[in-house]
């Protein structure tokens, strides 16, 4: 139990209530809560050594955040 | 005895729980769309506590198929929802976006083959996203698709090299490195058409 692992769990949990229940209920505060379990997971793999899926994941979550803010856009824009 | 593993399969356990709750009180499909992205991390959280170099190699398909799948239920959606993009001008144009992109593209893509491999591929693909974002497309994507495809099949058979004949494993290591540097730089320069446009 290193303690990386231990604050990579808090901050995960702390993450998903944050982004299953974010105040204000919007998308935008939603997809911003959704960064909190990602450090979360960052932070277990690097208690891991996993310096491999560590890169990957960071940069795939900057395209994964592209495609929902333009989703997230279109969708304000229309209503 | 150790109880890493237990202690974070209970966490694991715990944020699925809360994850899963808060799919299921949601109602709003695009609320829906972001907590599949939580879902994802949840998952992905449960593979790296197998810590071993198994992990690393679940995680990086998981990745993958993540973000292909986060993609594709996002236009579906705008589809669906009949979303049209705002009439409105590129958010900037600046001068440079006329006359760099041809030789920084070339510089990143150069660069990228030099590096081979995936990071090879990221950085070359880095390059075309960059160019096609500056100079719009009219390219043919069956192109793009087929020589990912054949991209593809090198990479397998250099695994099938590394299988049968090891005694030629540097060939086998150079035709899987240049394999995966046209694959993830076909996929990746999708990314920069996603402002719409013909043929896409």
């Amino acid at each position: 139990m290193t303690p990386e692992f231990i604050l990579g769990c808090i901050i995960l949990i702390i993450g998903v209530i944050a982004a299953a229940f974010p105040r204000p209920k919007t998308y935008l505060s939603r997809l911003i809560s959704l960064e909190i379990p990602g450090l979360g997971l960052l932070l277990i793999m690097i208690a891991y050594d996993e310096m491999l899926a560590l890169l990957t994941f960071v940069a795939v979550t900057a395209i994964s955040t592209f495609v929902l803010v333009r989703v997230i856009e279109r969708k304000e824009a229309a209503q | 005895m150790d109880i890493t593993y237990p202690v974070g399969l209970l966490v694991v356990a715990i944020a699925l729980i809360i994850g899963f709750t808060a799919i299921v009180l949601e109602r709003d499909d695009l609320h829906r769309i972001l907590l599949t992205d939580l879902a994802e991390i949840l998952a992905l959280v449960l593979i790296a506590l197998v810590a071993t170099d198994l992990a690393e190699a679940l995680i990086l398909p998981g990745l993958v198929v993540g973000i292909s799948e986060l993609m594709a239920v996002s236009e579906v959606y705008i589809t669906r929802e009949g979303l049209r993009a705002p009439p409105a001008e590129p958010a900037f144009h600046i001068e440079v976006m006329d006359s760099a992109p041809g030789i920084l593209a070339l510089i990143l893509v150069g660069y990228g083959i030099i590096l081979s491999g995936f990071t090879g591929g990221v950085v070359a693909a880095v390059g075309t996203v960059f160019y096609f974002m500056c100079r719009g497309h009219d390219e043919r994507f069956e192109l793009i698709e087929t020589v990912s495809g054949y991209a593809w099949a090198i990479w397998i058979g250099a695994f099938f090299i590394f299988m049968f004949l090891p005694q030629y494993w540097f060939f086998a290591v150079m035709m899987a490195g240049g394999a995966i540097l046209l694959k993830v730089m076909a996929k990746m320069s999708l990314v920069g058409t996603m402002r719409g446009g013909p043929d896409v």
